[in-house]
């Protein structure tokens, strides 16, 4: 391995080294967002062949249900039902929102943002990103399988994917899968984290950093140190299934030394719960960004902020019991893990109130990506308060498994995530294809997907209150949950609505690719370092290092005289 | 430190963290699993004899002792001893997979195969992850094999990083070792 100096990469001439097997970090970006958005779609469609079943069980799909399902003429079949939600949650979480947030942006804004020439390791980023693509494919292959995908859930819980729950090869390709895309996350962390202590330009202190980049630095330690606990998960699971050892397999001998199907769900929680931030945090960063940016005001408290943040990054390790409530845990024990989540809501309050107080008297300019932004502030308060009733024992005791949970977490790493990527998408798209974005069509996109957003995880709370588990292919057997089938067709048809207004963006994203009018060097007229050069930037991103003088959100300072309500942070800081 | 050395350590050291994380999931497990059981080995097994985990232990010592005279070498600029080290070393890595392979077939030999439950479940999934782990880090080795020449840059670093990831494998046989065989 060798260390970038930041030195000027030759160009590269060829097709295949241009754009398939490239080193330069804004490509592979660009890698990582198609791919991510390509799985956005499909992960999408499975969501709403979901909610189809929930809504109009044993109406056939429209058009695409006689393509997919031949045999019961197109309507969702119960062990193809739950491969959908497997593979749903599977493919959103690992290959839709970690490509964009963390593969897409992170490798873009964080040379960029920080003023160097490229990654500190070009060429283990590129493997990264072919990691990555091998394992959506391994992923994707299973579907072909005689028996399918896996279809234990996406947490994958012993004894649904042990052998005797899930026969076919399609689980074990999931755990080949999840290992493999661990080992492609742990070589972005190596990358992100060594990048960021190494490369920033002269004079840029950590806290001079923009949060989006803090946030996407603090999402790549929580990957290096926890992805390796599920990479330990899935290799004993997948041992379980090969090779016929009994890690997670309960059997006759149960009191003689057998093995143990919680441990998974130790396992598996103290990785997934640091995940839920590892998503979340690049978002957070960006959005703490977009909002100063376009209230054309300084971040309010910025550094809190950045500490923040850190702080819900340690806190975020030790509290991961509280998904597991119901598994006989010992009182003493849920009760430490209750009081160490609610802590977290200590320093989340607290960023959020810098959030509030960086808009508060803000000259706001409604563009796109602010609109989403102040839409992530929205959807993630609704998901941080509905998750205290989860972290308390005695409301998960009733609430845990229904679709209380899965509309809380949906609005924090569904809603919150997918505002804060498409934010950065319109905020970030002049910067990475030179041009601009339709801004009509992104606010048509940004109102159709709240409101459809909304109607569908806020109605997802509330049959969950009513009682409906999750995962079910028919709830409606259940006498005392038929009165909650017109919300869920509701729910259904804000999932179309939702899915519909993405058709707009699509169309929007291609059509600007090629069409869109040309962008200047700094269309949203802000001074961090990368709006400093022209869009897109050349091959090594800056002819000179540039030196930096300031922060990231010196907007609206009234002793600016150059006619300009920002500076960049190339510039001396202008006092009065 | 140059800027490079530094990107280098702060790289090697992510990969520890992350392969450490890796060993510690495995070793709560097996923490879990031991302190569970009412008596260990279970299920009537018996303990493994300490005569393979022992000559693996020694010989994958040896083998880290070798790596570190490698990095000391190149420091000094005798790049032939270096690589007359090195030599030594994977020879004695690929002597610690021959002895993991003996322990292996002993244990089937003894009547514990992988299916026999937790205990060889243990014995066979940890040691075998280990193993994995070694052949990559005999990869590493077999690179530097091929860098080590005069006219290589920063050989130095390159010596000091696949030193680390040795080390990492041999302290990692040692934990394994006195946890799985000698407690």
């Amino acid at each position: 391995m060798s260390g970038g100096f930041n030195e000027i990469h030759p160009e590269p001439t060829t097709f295949i080294s241009k754009y398939i097997i490239s080193f330069d970090h804004k490509v592979i970006a660009k890698q990582f967002l198609w791919m991510g958005i390509a799985f956005l779609g499909l992960g999408g469609l499975m969501a709403i062949l979901i909610r189809w079943t929930l809504a109009y069980q044993g109406t056939p799909f429209p058009i695409l249900g006689a393509l997919l399902f031949p045999d019961t003429g197109g309507v969702v079949p119960p062990d193809t039902y739950a491969m959908l939600f497997t593979m749903h949650g599977t493919i959103m979480i690992f290959y839709a929102i970690t490509p964009i947030l963390i593969g897409a942006f992170g490798n873009f804004c964080i040379p960029l943002m920080i003023g160097a020439r490229d990654m500190a390791f070009p060429m283990l980023n590129m493997l990264s990103f072919w990691f990555a693509f091998l394992s959506g494919a391994v992923l994707l292959t299973s579907f072909f399988l005689p028996l399918g995908a896996a279809s234990g859930g996406w947490t994958s819980y012993p004894t649904l994917s042990t052998t005797l729950g899930s026969p076919g090869a399609g689980q074990t390709l999931w755990c080949v899968a999840i290992f493999l895309f661990g080992v492609s996350s742990t070589m972005g962390a190596v990358n992100y984290v060594t990048t960021v202590i190494t490369l920033r330009a002269p004079g840029m202190g950590y806290f001079d950093m923009p949060l989006t980049v803090w946030g996407l630095w603090l999402t790549a330690i929580l990957n290096a140190i926890f992805v390796p606990v599920l990479g330990a998960g899935v290799i004993l699971l997948t041992l379980d299934r090969v090779f016929g050892t009994t890690f997670f397999l309960a059997g006759a001998s149960a009191t003689s030394g057998s093995g143990d199907p919680v441990l998974f769900q130790h396992v598996f929680w103290i990785f997934g719960h640091p995940e839920v931030y590892i998503l979340i945090l690049p978002a957070w960063g960006i959005v703490s960004d977009l909002l100063s940016f376009f209230s054309r005001k300084p971040a309010f408290g910025a550094k809190a902020t950045a500490l923040a943040m850190t702080s819900v990054t340690v806190l975020s390790t030790v509290v991961y019991g509280h998904h597991m409530f119901t598994t006989q845990m010992s009182p003493l024990l849920t009760q430490a893990f209750m009081t160490m989540t609610m802590t977290i809501s200590i320093p989340s309050a607290i960023f959020f109130a810098n959030w509030l107080g960086t808009i508060w008297k803000g000259s706001i300019r409604f563009d796109s990506p602010m609109l989403f932004s102040l839409g992530v502030v929205f959807v993630f308060g609704l998901g941080g308060l509905t998750g205290l009733h989860l972290g308390t024992v005695t409301t998960d005791l009733y609430l845990h498994d229904t679709y209380f949970v899965v509309g809380h977490f949906h609005y924090t790493m569904a809603a919150s995530v997918l505002l804060g990527g498409f934010a950065g998408i319109y905020f970030w798209f002049p910067k990475m294809f030179g041009r601009m974005m339709n801004e009509f069509w992104g606010k048509v996109h940004f109102w159709g997907s709240m409101l459809g957003l909304n109607g569908i995880f806020f109605g997802m709370l509330m049959v969950g209150y009513g009682g409906m588990h999750r995962r079910t292919y028919n709830p409606f057997v259940y006498e005392y949950l038929q009165k909650l089938i017109p919300i869920n067709t509701f729910i259904t048809l804000s999932a179309l609505f939702m899915g519909a207004f993405q058709i707009v963006f699509v169309i929007n994203f291609l059509y600007s690719l090629i069409k869109g009018p040309k962008a200047s060097n700094n269309p949203w007229e802000v001074g961090t370092l990368e709006w400093t050069i022209p869009s897109p930037p050349v091959h090594h991103n800056y002819d000179e290092i540039p030196i930096v003088r300031c922060g990231p959100h010196e907007l609206g300072n009234p002793n600016l005289k150059t006619g300009r309500d920002f500076q960049y942070q190339t510039e001396e800081l202008v006092e009065g | 430190m140059n800027r490079n050395s530094l990107q280098n350590n702060l790289a090697m050291t992510v990969i520890l963290i992350s392969g450490t994380m890796l060993f510690a999931t495995l070793l709560m497990g097996y923490a879990i699993y031991r302190t569970s059981a009412s008596v260990w080995p279970p299920m009537g097994m018996m303990k493994v004899s300490l005569g393979y985990p022992v000559i693996s232990t020694l010989t994958i010592f040896l083998s880290s002792w070798f790596s570190h005279q490698v990095k000391a070498e190149v420091k000094l600029g005798n790049i032939s001893s270096a690589r007359s080290n090195l030599d030594t070393t994977i020879v004695l890595g690929v002597l610690f997979l021959a002895v993991q392979t003996l322990l292996w077939n002993q244990l089937r030999n003894t009547g514990v195969y992988v299916e026999s439950g937790i205990f060889a479940s243990i014995m066979y999934g940890f040691t075998w992850i280990h193993a994995a782990h070694v052949v990559l880090g005999l990869s590493s080795l077999a690179w530097l094999r091929l860098v080590m020449k005069p006219t290589t840059n920063e050989l130095w670093q390159k010596a000091l990083n696949v030193e680390k990831f040795w080390h990492f494998l041999g302290i990692i046989w040692f934990i394994l070792f006195l946890t799985l065989f000698v407690l």
